[in-house]
């Protein structure tokens, strides 16, 4: 289905930026991009040195919930005049009201997962697992648990996923650190049980670099309720 | 979680001793009075009340004006009225000190308007009494093993081990045919209608704790209390297999979503995840509930997924081994000892490769006990599926090459199918390992009836014994999964 238009959304405080997701999901023990937010061009060729090249510079806003429309990032910056040059280029082309710009490491590696989080009537918070990446409306590769759940659980999942076979040894990548991805799905259930006044959570993605390792590169928290309030008004 | 039997809200529900049964009349033609007939056919044990504003006399029962006169206070209120007048009822009933009832009148909230405020108040009184009820809008209950059949249609087979709770009532009732073409039957079953007060939680609770009830089977178009349905069944799994077929709501009437994650959360994809989590085995039809209650319910449980596949025609035993490999169980080839001691039931004709084709035997207790042995023995593989074959008319037939003709033809025939599938059966019963065979033949053919009535599994293709037992073996797998996890 079609996510909602960002029009639909009157108020910026129903979601969380990029860079605010991603502490609330790093408080919970899920690792995050390394990243800092900049307010000028200095500061983020500064943050950029300190980062270490490649860099991406993402436009961060609440009210852009999705990224999609062009200018709002930049990737493959390798060097302190392509950094400052796409600064310019954000701030030019986005119309909202920005939190800022994020600096953030650009992770390399082929593969690429789905996690989040989402509400539902009967069951409460329901931890989703899948192939992430631009296929993932395609394939629908997902899988769902309820929260709370363990590690056996969890271990399930990822072994339920079709895609599984990508998280071996891949075209030279090490095989990935599925201890951490478990530990990223307990950790997004807990989430959802500890603040019931968050509706949804994409991690898209959630990158396995060519170690294995695996870090959320975009994030998206959204609030609302099951019983409805805010996010039922805007529908 | 477990709690004994005798605790849980449907025990004296599905096991009264009394009933105060209203909405049974002498008119043959209302729905009451059918459900009567039913309760009187298959020889209720417990005794019957019937409560009624004219009548002296219920289908030859005393009947009473009011429940409050009863000589005594029922177990259980069985209540067929028209939806108004039976929040009444169920407050006399309340008043009288009953304290289960099943109200299969409909017109509540599955109307609107009107009929969801009567429900509430359905609600509202059982609280106020401490009753429990299962309905309103339900079809009834049957347990065979208490004689107690309150349902529409008559229940004519014997009683079985399935344990049932369905959404649809139809599911219960019109299956008790299609059931009985399998020698098959239910342990209780139990129509939960619009789950005011009891529900399909409640109904796993007390299927996981019957002793009659070796596996339980679910109807379920949506789970109302998700995550007690969770622990709930997590709590029996380990101990008793359950398999449900899901219909859901339609992936495109969704909710609006705002993320990827909602909107990729589509009912049937959720299900999915939450049968799993809950171990519980997902079917995909109503026929394929059964062929794995039928299988889970008379085998042992698989220790893997090893399966050895005998045939003697080659075609059914390709496509055996075929959808065996497609459900993610193993064909090993057959280790050497195991040849060797094969060897002298296998013509030339034949092959060893697993699916094993003998092809021909000279002797038939070769292919039926002495080959299954050495399979079932042989620890490289964890099940067996076999395929069986014997018409009437070729017994026969082989008879009359013998000589014997006639009405003594058609006795030593069936003489020799006994003998047969006697063999089979006691053959089996050594063994802790699932034993399913697989033919184009049904309960119409002795052979298949007798295998089924001595306890083995025999499903009606090869197709369907090979997914039945792929399912046997996700049972071992969800059980494992829930005995490991630390919660």
């Amino acid at each position: 289905m079609q996510l909602s238009k960002q029009s639909e959304i009157e108020n910026s405080a129903w979601a969380l930026s990029e860079y605010e997701s991603k502490k609330l999901l790093a408080e919970y023990g899920i690792p995050v991009t390394e990243e800092v937010l900049v307010q000028s061009r200095d500061q983020a060729v500064a943050a950029a040195k300190r980062i270490g090249f490649p860099v991406v510079l993402k436009a961060c806003s609440p009210e852009l919930m999705h990224k999609s429309e062009a200018g709002c990032v930049e990737l493959s910056l390798t060097s302190d005049d392509d950094v400052a040059h796409a600064y310019d280029r954000i701030l030019s082309s986005v119309s909202v009201e920005l939190e800022g710009v994020l600096v953030a490491e650009m992770v390399a590696g082929a593969r690429e997962l789905v996690l989040g989080l989402t509400r539902e009537p009967q069951f409460g918070p329901c931890v989703m697992l899948g192939l992430g990446g631009v296929m993932t409306e395609i394939f629908k590769d997902t899988v769902f648990r309820v929260a709370p759940f363990d590690r056996v659980e969890a271990e399930d999942m990822v072994s339920e996923l079709k895609s599984k076979a990508m998280l071996n040894a891949f075209r030279g990548e090490r095989p990935a650190d599925i201890k951490t991805i478990c530990q990223c799905l307990i950790s997004l259930g807990k989430i959802g049980l500890d603040n019931p006044d968050i509706f949804e959570i994409d991690v898209n993605p959630l990158k396995i670099d060519n170690d294995g390792r695996v870090k959320a590169v975009d994030a998206l928290v959204i609030f609302g309720t099951e019983a409805g309030g805010k996010y039922a008004k805007a529908n | 979680m477990q709690k004994p039997i005798e605790e849980t809200a449907l025990y004296r529900i599905v096991n009264p001793e009394h009933i105060a049964m209203f909405g049974a009349s002498n008119r043959f033609a209302a729905m009451g009075t059918n459900l009567l007939s039913s309760i009187l056919a298959l020889g209720f044990e417990g005794k019957i009340y019937p409560v009624h504003p004219e009548d002296d006399q219920v289908m030859g029962l005393d009947a009473y004006k009011s429940v409050l006169d009863l000589p005594v206070t029922p177990d259980l209120a069985f209540i067929v009225l028209p939806t108004k007048v039976v929040p009444e009822i169920l407050e006399d009933c309340g008043k009288k000190g009953i304290k289960q009832a099943i109200i299969v009148s409909g017109g509540f909230k599955e109307v609107g308007g009107d009929g969801i405020a009567l429900e509430k108040q359905l609600c509202e009184i059982a609280d106020k009494y401490g009753m429990r009820f299962v309905g309103p809008n339900c079809i009834g209950v049957v347990n065979p093993h208490h004689k107690f059949n309150a349902t529409y249609f008559p229940y004519q087979q014997s009683a079985g081990f399935i344990g049932m709770a369905s959404q649809s009532g139809s599911f219960i009732t019109q299956m008790f045919d299609y059931l009985a073409g399998f020698g098959l039957g239910y342990s209780t079953g139990i129509s939960v209608g619009n789950e005011a007060n009891v529900d399909i939680v409640d109904c796993l609770e007390y299927l996981g704790a019957c002793p009659n009830t070796r596996v339980i089977s679910l109807y379920i178009e949506t789970i109302r209390r998700g995550k007690e349905f969770i622990e709930m069944a997590r709590s029996i799994v380990p101990h008793k297999p359950i398999v449900a077929y899901y219909v859901g709501g339609s992936e495109g009437g969704r909710k609006a979503t705002f993320s990827h994650t909602g909107a990729l959360s589509g009912p049937d994809r959720l299900y999915d995840g939450i049968f799993r989590q809950s171990g519980v085995i997902r079917a995909n039809s109503i026929e394929e509930m059964f062929d794995y209650c039928l299988c889970l319910g008379m085998c042992p449980r698989p220790a893997g997924n090893r399966v050895v596949v005998q045939t003697h025609s080659g075609g059914p035993g390709a496509v055996a081994a075929d959808v065996c490999t497609r459900q993610g169980l193993v064909l090993n080839p057959i280790a050497d000892q195991t040849l060797e001691k094969l060897k002298q039931f296998v013509p030339h004709t034949g092959s060893v490769n697993n699916p094993i084709d003998i092809t021909y035997s000279k002797n038939s207790m070769d292919y039926f006990v002495d080959i299954p042995k050495v399979l079932i023995e042989d620890e490289a593989s964890d099940s067996v599926l076999i395929y069986f074959l014997m018409p009437d008319h070729s017994v026969r037939r082989a008879m009359e090459s013998y000589g014997i003709s006639g009405d003594e033809a058609t006795v030593q025939a069936g003489a020799f199918i006994d003998e047969q599938s006697k063999a089979v059966a006691d053959l089996i019963k050594g063994f802790s390992k699932p034993f399913i065979g697989f033919s184009f033949y049904t309960r119409e053919n002795r052979f298949i009836k007798n295998l089924q009535d001595n306890g083995i599994a025999v499903l009606p293709s090869p197709v369907r014994a090979a997914k039945a037992l792929a399912a046997m073996v996700r049972y071992t797998d969800y059980r494992k999964k829930i005995l490991a996890g630390n919660r």
